[in-house]
Protein backbone atom coordinates (compact mmCIF):
# COMPACT_ATOMS: atom_id res chain seq x y z
CA UNK A 1 0.00 0.00 0.00
CA UNK A 2 1.06 3.35 -0.80
CA UNK A 3 0.33 6.85 0.08
CA UNK A 4 -1.27 9.32 -2.63
CA UNK A 5 1.46 10.78 -5.03
CA UNK A 6 3.01 14.06 -4.28
CA UNK A 7 1.52 15.41 -7.28
CA UNK A 8 -2.10 13.48 -7.16
CA UNK A 9 -5.20 14.89 -6.58
CA UNK A 10 -5.31 13.76 -3.57
CA UNK A 11 -2.33 15.44 -2.32
CA UNK A 12 -3.07 18.82 -4.20
CA UNK A 13 -6.49 18.69 -2.04
CA UNK A 14 -5.09 17.60 1.05
CA UNK A 15 -2.38 20.82 0.47
CA UNK A 16 -5.49 22.84 -0.05
CA UNK A 17 -8.04 22.11 2.76
CA UNK A 18 -5.81 20.55 5.45
CA UNK A 19 -3.47 23.01 6.91
CA UNK A 20 -6.00 25.78 7.09
CA UNK A 21 -8.19 23.50 9.65
CA UNK A 22 -5.18 22.32 11.48
CA UNK A 23 -5.60 25.14 14.61
CA UNK A 24 -9.80 23.72 15.02
CA UNK A 25 -8.35 19.98 14.55
CA UNK A 26 -5.43 20.59 17.36
CA UNK A 27 -7.90 22.43 19.76
CA UNK A 28 -10.49 19.97 19.49
CA UNK A 29 -8.62 16.98 19.75
CA UNK A 30 -6.93 18.78 22.84
CA UNK A 31 -10.24 18.79 24.67
CA UNK A 32 -11.10 15.44 23.36
CA UNK A 33 -8.07 13.53 24.92
CA UNK A 34 -6.94 16.77 27.14
CA UNK A 35 -3.07 16.35 26.77
CA UNK A 36 -1.67 18.59 24.23
CA UNK A 37 1.12 15.71 22.74
CA UNK A 38 -1.59 13.27 22.90
CA UNK A 39 -3.77 15.42 20.75
CA UNK A 40 -0.73 15.95 18.52
CA UNK A 41 -0.71 12.57 17.51
CA UNK A 42 -4.66 12.22 16.98
CA UNK A 43 -4.10 15.43 14.74
CA UNK A 44 -1.34 13.54 12.70
CA UNK A 45 -3.14 10.56 12.58
CA UNK A 46 -6.23 12.06 11.86
CA UNK A 47 -4.44 14.25 8.52
CA UNK A 48 -3.22 10.53 7.03
CA UNK A 49 -6.34 9.31 7.43
CA UNK A 50 -7.80 12.39 5.37
CA UNK A 51 -5.32 12.01 2.69
CA UNK A 52 -6.29 9.11 2.10
CA UNK A 53 -9.95 9.69 2.15
CA UNK A 54 -9.19 12.43 -0.33
CA UNK A 55 -8.17 9.94 -2.98
CA UNK A 56 -11.78 8.64 -3.40
CA UNK A 57 -13.49 11.47 -1.92
CA UNK A 58 -14.57 14.82 -2.73
CA UNK A 59 -15.48 17.16 0.15
CA UNK A 60 -18.36 20.13 0.31
CA UNK A 61 -17.67 21.00 3.66
CA UNK A 62 -14.00 20.69 4.68
CA UNK A 63 -14.28 21.91 8.35
CA UNK A 64 -17.21 19.30 9.35
CA UNK A 65 -15.67 16.80 7.25
CA UNK A 66 -12.35 16.87 8.99
CA UNK A 67 -13.21 17.77 12.73
CA UNK A 68 -15.61 14.48 12.22
CA UNK A 69 -12.38 12.55 11.56
CA UNK A 70 -10.62 14.37 13.84
CA UNK A 71 -13.47 12.96 16.48
CA UNK A 72 -13.04 9.31 15.17
CA UNK A 73 -9.31 9.20 15.31
CA UNK A 74 -9.25 11.16 18.95
CA UNK A 75 -11.89 8.16 19.90
CA UNK A 76 -9.52 5.03 18.17
CA UNK A 77 -6.55 6.47 20.34
CA UNK A 78 -8.66 6.91 23.61
CA UNK A 79 -10.40 3.74 23.35
CA UNK A 80 -6.67 2.01 22.79
CA UNK A 81 -4.54 3.88 24.84
CA UNK A 82 -7.08 5.18 27.87
CA UNK A 83 -9.59 2.79 27.76
CA UNK A 84 -10.84 3.22 31.37
CA UNK A 85 -11.18 7.21 30.11
CA UNK A 86 -13.47 6.31 27.51
CA UNK A 87 -17.24 7.46 27.90
CA UNK A 88 -18.54 7.21 24.89
CA UNK A 89 -20.62 4.64 25.22
CA UNK A 90 -23.65 6.26 25.42
CA UNK A 91 -25.99 9.29 27.07
CA UNK A 92 -25.72 7.09 29.88
CA UNK A 93 -23.02 9.25 31.93
CA UNK A 94 -24.71 11.90 34.49
CA UNK A 95 -24.06 15.10 35.12
CA UNK A 96 -24.52 14.23 38.76
CA UNK A 97 -21.48 12.31 38.70
CA UNK A 98 -19.25 15.42 37.82
CA UNK A 99 -16.34 16.72 40.42
CA UNK A 100 -18.40 18.14 43.77
CA UNK A 101 -15.48 20.60 44.35
CA UNK A 102 -16.38 22.47 40.76
CA UNK A 103 -19.64 23.35 42.38
CA UNK A 104 -18.44 25.11 45.70
CA UNK A 105 -18.16 28.47 45.76
CA UNK A 106 -19.20 31.61 44.68
CA UNK A 107 -22.91 32.39 46.82
CA UNK A 108 -24.09 35.52 45.28
CA UNK A 109 -24.77 36.65 42.26
CA UNK A 110 -21.96 38.68 42.08
CA UNK A 111 -19.40 36.11 42.77
CA UNK A 112 -21.59 34.38 39.90
CA UNK A 113 -20.52 36.74 37.55
CA UNK A 114 -16.75 36.66 38.51
CA UNK A 115 -16.91 33.13 38.93
CA UNK A 116 -18.17 33.98 35.19
CA UNK A 117 -14.96 35.52 34.21
CA UNK A 118 -12.69 32.83 35.45
CA UNK A 119 -11.41 31.60 32.51
CA UNK A 120 -9.20 28.74 34.27
CA UNK A 121 -12.19 27.20 36.23
CA UNK A 122 -14.91 26.92 33.20
CA UNK A 123 -12.07 25.09 30.80
CA UNK A 124 -11.86 22.50 34.50
CA UNK A 125 -15.86 22.33 33.85
CA UNK A 126 -15.55 21.93 30.51
CA UNK A 127 -12.91 19.15 30.75
CA UNK A 128 -15.23 17.60 33.75
CA UNK A 129 -17.74 17.29 31.70
CA UNK A 130 -18.83 13.87 29.86
CA UNK A 131 -17.67 13.10 26.64
CA UNK A 132 -20.61 13.23 24.93
CA UNK A 133 -21.70 16.27 26.00
CA UNK A 134 -17.77 18.36 25.93
CA UNK A 135 -17.61 17.14 22.50
CA UNK A 136 -20.93 18.44 21.19
CA UNK A 137 -19.76 21.88 23.35
CA UNK A 138 -16.66 22.44 21.95
CA UNK A 139 -17.64 21.52 18.20
CA UNK A 140 -20.28 23.95 18.53
CA UNK A 141 -18.93 26.85 20.60
CA UNK A 142 -15.04 26.50 19.87
CA UNK A 143 -15.14 25.04 16.75
CA UNK A 144 -18.45 26.73 15.55
CA UNK A 145 -20.03 23.91 13.69
CA UNK A 146 -23.51 24.13 13.01
CA UNK A 147 -25.88 22.07 14.40
CA UNK A 148 -26.60 19.45 11.43
CA UNK A 149 -21.92 19.36 11.19
CA UNK A 150 -22.68 18.17 14.90
CA UNK A 151 -25.13 15.51 13.77
CA UNK A 152 -22.97 14.43 10.96
CA UNK A 153 -19.51 14.64 12.79
CA UNK A 154 -20.89 12.44 16.16
CA UNK A 155 -23.25 10.20 14.43
CA UNK A 156 -25.90 11.32 16.17
CA UNK A 157 -29.41 12.51 15.51
CA UNK A 158 -29.77 16.26 15.44
CA UNK A 159 -32.25 16.25 18.24
CA UNK A 160 -29.67 14.54 20.75
CA UNK A 161 -27.29 17.04 19.29
CA UNK A 162 -29.61 19.68 20.44
CA UNK A 163 -30.24 18.15 24.12
CA UNK A 164 -26.33 17.15 24.39
CA UNK A 165 -25.43 20.83 23.99
CA UNK A 166 -28.57 22.01 26.55
CA UNK A 167 -27.37 19.55 28.98
CA UNK A 168 -23.52 20.45 28.68
CA UNK A 169 -24.58 24.24 29.11
CA UNK A 170 -26.72 23.91 31.92
CA UNK A 171 -24.00 21.65 33.48
CA UNK A 172 -21.71 24.75 32.93
CA UNK A 173 -23.88 27.12 34.23
CA UNK A 174 -24.83 25.18 37.24
CA UNK A 175 -21.18 24.85 38.19
CA UNK A 176 -20.52 28.28 37.58
CA UNK A 177 -23.71 29.76 40.22
CA UNK A 178 -22.72 26.57 42.17
CA UNK A 179 -26.87 26.06 42.73
CA UNK A 180 -27.23 23.82 45.01
CA UNK B 1 -32.41 17.69 36.99
CA UNK B 2 -31.17 18.65 33.58
CA UNK B 3 -31.28 15.08 31.65
CA UNK B 4 -34.58 15.83 29.42
CA UNK B 5 -34.08 19.28 29.11
CA UNK B 6 -37.41 20.68 28.62
CA UNK B 7 -38.65 22.14 24.94
CA UNK B 8 -37.78 25.88 26.27
CA UNK B 9 -34.31 24.85 26.99
CA UNK B 10 -33.79 23.73 23.81
CA UNK B 11 -35.25 26.15 21.84
CA UNK B 12 -33.46 28.89 23.83
CA UNK B 13 -29.85 26.97 22.60
CA UNK B 14 -31.19 26.77 19.22
CA UNK B 15 -32.16 30.67 19.24
CA UNK B 16 -28.76 31.21 20.77
CA UNK B 17 -27.40 29.37 18.40
CA UNK B 18 -28.77 31.03 15.47
CA UNK B 19 -30.43 27.37 14.41
CA UNK B 20 -34.20 28.28 14.36
CA UNK B 21 -35.72 28.87 11.20
CA UNK B 22 -36.91 32.45 10.57
CA UNK B 23 -41.05 31.90 11.40
CA UNK B 24 -39.47 30.20 15.16
CA UNK B 25 -36.87 32.74 15.70
CA UNK B 26 -39.76 35.44 15.50
CA UNK B 27 -42.15 33.73 17.52
CA UNK B 28 -38.95 33.26 19.82
CA UNK B 29 -38.36 37.10 20.13
CA UNK B 30 -41.83 37.51 20.99
CA UNK B 31 -41.86 34.67 23.75
CA UNK B 32 -38.70 36.84 24.90
CA UNK B 33 -40.39 40.38 24.98
CA UNK B 34 -43.36 39.00 26.84
CA UNK B 35 -41.49 36.81 29.55
CA UNK B 36 -38.63 38.15 31.49
CA UNK B 37 -37.55 35.00 33.16
CA UNK B 38 -37.14 33.41 30.04
CA UNK B 39 -35.30 36.70 29.38
CA UNK B 40 -33.00 36.86 31.93
CA UNK B 41 -32.02 32.76 30.99
CA UNK B 42 -30.89 33.84 27.28
CA UNK B 43 -28.85 36.94 28.82
CA UNK B 44 -27.76 34.04 30.96
CA UNK B 45 -26.71 31.57 28.41
CA UNK B 46 -25.31 34.12 26.25
CA UNK B 47 -22.69 35.43 29.11
CA UNK B 48 -21.56 31.97 29.48
CA UNK B 49 -21.03 31.37 25.73
CA UNK B 50 -19.20 34.15 25.67
CA UNK B 51 -17.43 33.17 28.96
CA UNK B 52 -16.44 29.73 26.65
CA UNK B 53 -14.98 31.58 23.60
CA UNK B 54 -12.85 33.64 25.59
CA UNK B 55 -11.92 30.82 27.72
CA UNK B 56 -11.74 28.16 25.38
CA UNK B 57 -10.35 30.21 22.31
CA UNK B 58 -8.87 28.13 19.34
CA UNK B 59 -5.37 27.30 19.75
CA UNK B 60 -2.63 27.46 17.64
CA UNK B 61 -1.29 23.92 16.16
CA UNK B 62 2.12 23.50 17.33
CA UNK B 63 4.67 24.46 14.34
CA UNK B 64 5.94 20.63 14.57
CA UNK B 65 2.60 18.89 13.82
CA UNK B 66 1.97 21.48 10.90
CA UNK B 67 5.32 20.58 9.68
CA UNK B 68 4.48 16.91 9.93
CA UNK B 69 1.16 16.74 8.27
CA UNK B 70 2.27 19.33 5.62
CA UNK B 71 4.78 16.67 5.22
CA UNK B 72 2.18 14.21 4.43
CA UNK B 73 1.57 15.29 1.44
CA UNK B 74 4.45 17.90 0.81
CA UNK B 75 5.33 17.93 -2.81
CA UNK B 76 9.39 18.34 -2.28
CA UNK B 77 11.89 16.55 -0.05
CA UNK B 78 10.49 17.35 3.10
CA UNK B 79 8.79 14.06 3.26
CA UNK B 80 11.53 11.97 4.50
CA UNK B 81 11.58 12.85 7.93
CA UNK B 82 7.66 13.01 8.13
CA UNK B 83 7.35 10.92 11.35
CA UNK B 84 10.25 10.32 12.82
CA UNK B 85 9.71 13.71 14.80
CA UNK B 86 7.83 12.44 17.31
CA UNK B 87 8.12 8.82 17.88
CA UNK B 88 4.74 7.72 19.80
CA UNK B 89 1.61 5.19 20.20
CA UNK B 90 0.70 5.74 16.51
CA UNK B 91 3.89 5.62 14.51
CA UNK B 92 5.25 2.58 15.95
CA UNK B 93 2.71 -0.35 15.02
CA UNK B 94 -0.26 1.42 13.10
CA UNK B 95 -0.60 0.21 9.53
CA UNK B 96 -1.96 3.57 8.70
CA UNK B 97 1.24 5.16 9.58
CA UNK B 98 3.34 2.10 7.96
CA UNK B 99 1.56 3.27 5.02
CA UNK B 100 2.49 7.02 5.40
CA UNK B 101 6.25 5.77 5.98
CA UNK B 102 6.36 3.70 2.59
CA UNK B 103 4.88 7.04 1.31
CA UNK B 104 7.17 8.87 2.48
CA UNK B 105 9.86 7.01 1.24
CA UNK B 106 7.93 6.98 -2.27
CA UNK B 107 8.30 10.82 -2.01
CA UNK B 108 11.98 10.86 -1.23
CA UNK B 109 12.96 8.40 -3.83
CA UNK B 110 10.94 10.42 -6.51
CA UNK B 111 11.65 13.90 -5.43
CA UNK B 112 15.42 12.50 -5.50
CA UNK B 113 14.76 12.07 -9.24
CA UNK B 114 13.43 15.04 -10.12
CA UNK B 115 15.35 17.48 -8.14
CA UNK B 116 18.27 17.78 -6.24
CA UNK B 117 17.64 20.71 -4.39
CA UNK B 118 17.67 20.14 -0.92
CA UNK B 119 14.89 21.72 1.37
CA UNK B 120 15.34 25.37 2.45
CA UNK B 121 13.90 28.18 4.60
CA UNK B 122 13.36 29.57 1.34
CA UNK B 123 11.55 26.75 -0.26
CA UNK B 124 9.44 26.91 2.75
CA UNK B 125 8.08 30.17 2.24
CA UNK B 126 7.55 29.51 -1.13
CA UNK B 127 5.74 26.18 -0.71
CA UNK B 128 3.51 28.05 1.91
CA UNK B 129 2.80 30.89 -0.66
CA UNK B 130 2.23 28.45 -3.46
CA UNK B 131 -0.47 26.30 -1.46
CA UNK B 132 -2.32 29.55 -0.51
CA UNK B 133 -2.75 30.71 -4.17
CA UNK B 134 -3.84 26.81 -4.44
CA UNK B 135 -6.43 26.80 -1.81
CA UNK B 136 -7.18 30.41 -2.85
CA UNK B 137 -7.71 29.32 -6.99
CA UNK B 138 -10.03 26.42 -5.52
CA UNK B 139 -12.20 28.02 -3.16
CA UNK B 140 -12.85 30.35 -6.35
CA UNK B 141 -11.90 33.31 -3.93
CA UNK B 142 -8.54 34.54 -4.62
CA UNK B 143 -9.01 37.17 -2.13
CA UNK B 144 -10.50 38.41 1.07
CA UNK B 145 -11.31 41.80 -0.23
CA UNK B 146 -12.32 42.60 -3.68
CA UNK B 147 -11.31 46.05 -5.22
CA UNK B 148 -9.51 47.01 -7.98
CA UNK B 149 -9.18 50.27 -5.88
CA UNK B 150 -5.89 50.79 -3.64
CA UNK B 151 -7.74 53.36 -1.42
CA UNK B 152 -9.89 50.68 -0.40
CA UNK B 153 -7.34 47.64 -0.46
CA UNK B 154 -4.45 49.84 1.49
CA UNK B 155 -6.95 50.32 4.76
CA UNK B 156 -8.32 46.89 4.71
CA UNK B 157 -4.71 45.32 4.71
CA UNK B 158 -3.06 47.44 7.21
CA UNK B 159 -6.07 46.82 10.02
CA UNK B 160 -4.82 43.36 9.34
CA UNK B 161 -1.21 43.18 8.63
CA UNK B 162 2.38 44.57 10.13
CA UNK B 163 4.17 45.22 6.62
CA UNK B 164 3.16 48.35 5.79
CA UNK B 165 1.58 47.26 1.93
CA UNK B 166 2.50 50.20 -0.51
CA UNK B 167 0.15 49.50 -3.13
CA UNK B 168 0.39 50.00 -6.82
CA UNK B 169 -1.56 49.72 -9.98
CA UNK B 170 -0.49 48.06 -12.59
CA UNK B 171 -3.69 48.34 -15.13
CA UNK B 172 -1.68 50.03 -17.88
CA UNK B 173 0.74 47.54 -18.12
CA UNK B 174 -2.09 44.85 -18.50
CA UNK B 175 -2.03 43.55 -14.88
CA UNK B 176 -5.17 45.05 -13.06
CA UNK B 177 -5.46 45.09 -9.58
CA UNK B 178 -8.07 42.04 -8.47
CA UNK B 179 -7.96 42.06 -5.24
CA UNK B 180 -6.08 41.49 -1.09
CA UNK B 181 -5.83 39.20 1.30
CA UNK B 182 -3.81 38.10 4.02
CA UNK B 183 -1.18 35.05 3.29
CA UNK B 184 0.48 34.05 6.82
CA UNK B 185 4.28 33.22 6.53
CA UNK B 186 6.13 32.03 9.31
CA UNK B 187 2.73 32.70 11.39
CA UNK B 188 3.05 36.15 10.90
CA UNK B 189 0.21 37.77 8.54
CA UNK B 190 2.17 38.86 5.35
CA UNK B 191 -0.39 41.39 3.03
CA UNK B 192 -1.06 40.11 -0.39
CA UNK B 193 -1.75 41.71 -3.52
CA UNK B 194 -3.80 39.81 -5.99
CA UNK B 195 -3.63 41.03 -10.06
CA UNK B 196 -5.07 39.23 -13.30
CA UNK B 197 -3.56 38.80 -16.65
CA UNK B 198 -6.76 38.22 -18.58
CA UNK B 199 -7.77 34.49 -16.53
CA UNK B 200 -4.34 34.27 -14.99
CA UNK B 201 -4.17 35.51 -11.03
CA UNK B 202 -0.52 36.87 -9.67
CA UNK B 203 -0.39 36.88 -5.98
CA UNK B 204 2.19 39.14 -4.78
CA UNK B 205 2.89 38.91 -1.18
CA UNK B 206 5.32 41.50 0.86
CA UNK B 207 7.22 40.26 3.95
CA UNK B 208 9.79 42.26 5.78
CA UNK B 209 13.22 42.64 4.33
CA UNK B 210 14.71 39.76 6.87
CA UNK B 211 11.97 37.40 6.78
CA UNK B 212 12.71 33.77 6.91
CA UNK B 213 13.97 32.18 3.06
CA UNK B 214 12.29 35.47 1.76
CA UNK B 215 15.01 36.28 -0.82
CA UNK B 216 16.25 33.16 -3.18
CA UNK B 217 18.33 35.04 -6.05
CA UNK B 218 15.88 37.03 -8.01
CA UNK B 219 14.98 34.03 -10.19
CA UNK B 220 11.65 32.39 -11.10
CA UNK B 221 11.48 29.33 -9.91
CA UNK B 222 8.65 26.48 -10.53
CA UNK B 223 6.94 24.76 -7.75
CA UNK B 224 4.30 22.52 -7.83
CA UNK B 225 3.13 23.66 -11.28
CA UNK B 226 3.15 27.30 -10.10
CA UNK B 227 5.51 30.11 -10.93
CA UNK B 228 7.42 31.81 -8.07
CA UNK B 229 9.65 34.72 -8.62
CA UNK B 230 11.20 36.25 -5.28
CA UNK B 231 13.00 39.44 -5.01
CA UNK B 232 13.58 42.55 -2.69
CA UNK B 233 14.19 46.34 -2.53
CA UNK B 234 15.30 47.94 0.09
CA UNK B 235 12.48 48.13 2.28
CA UNK B 236 11.04 44.80 1.91
CA UNK B 237 11.13 41.29 0.47
CA UNK B 238 8.77 40.37 -2.19
CA UNK B 239 7.42 36.70 -3.06
CA UNK B 240 4.76 36.52 -6.13
CA UNK B 241 3.00 33.52 -6.99
CA UNK B 242 1.37 32.99 -10.50
CA UNK B 243 -0.32 30.49 -12.38
CA UNK B 244 0.93 32.60 -15.93
CA UNK B 245 3.80 31.69 -17.63
CA UNK B 246 7.37 32.45 -16.79
CA UNK B 247 7.73 35.02 -19.41
CA UNK B 248 4.62 36.76 -18.50
CA UNK B 249 5.18 36.60 -14.79
CA UNK B 250 8.81 38.04 -15.51
CA UNK B 251 7.34 41.24 -17.56
CA UNK B 252 4.79 41.50 -13.93
CA UNK B 253 7.55 41.36 -12.02
CA UNK B 254 9.42 44.00 -14.20
CA UNK B 255 6.46 46.04 -14.31
CA UNK B 256 6.13 46.04 -10.18
CA UNK B 257 9.38 47.09 -9.82
CA UNK B 258 9.44 49.77 -12.12
CA UNK B 259 6.24 51.42 -10.63
CA UNK B 260 7.85 51.21 -7.34
CA UNK B 261 11.30 52.38 -8.42
CA UNK B 262 10.72 55.81 -5.84
CA UNK B 263 12.33 53.43 -3.71
CA UNK B 264 15.65 52.80 -3.90
CA UNK B 265 16.24 49.46 -5.67
CA UNK B 266 18.72 46.89 -4.07
CA UNK B 267 18.76 43.35 -6.40
CA UNK B 268 19.82 40.26 -4.17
Amino acid sequence: MTGPAPGSVAAQRFRALVPPLLDDAYTLAKWLCRNSADAEDIVQEAALRALLALETTSVERPKAWFLAIVRNAAITWMTRNRPTDVAYAGDSTDLDALDPRLGEAAPDPEAALIALEDGARLRQAIAALPAPLRETLVLRDVNGLSYRDIAEATGAPIGTVMSRLARARGGLARILKAEP
Amino acid sequence: MTDDPDDRMLRLNAALDGELDALSALEFERELAADPALAAEYRRAEALRQAIRRSAPLEAAPPALVDRVAALAAPAARSAHVLQARPSGWTASHPLALAASMAAIGFAVGVGLMSLRTQSAGEGVAQTLVSDFARAEIADQPFDVASSDRHTIKPWLGGRTTVSADIVDLASQGFPLAGGRVAVVDRIPAPTLVYRHHEHLVALTELPRDARGAHAGGGIEAVDGYHVARWSDANLAYVAVSDMDEKTLAEFVAAFREARKPAAEETR
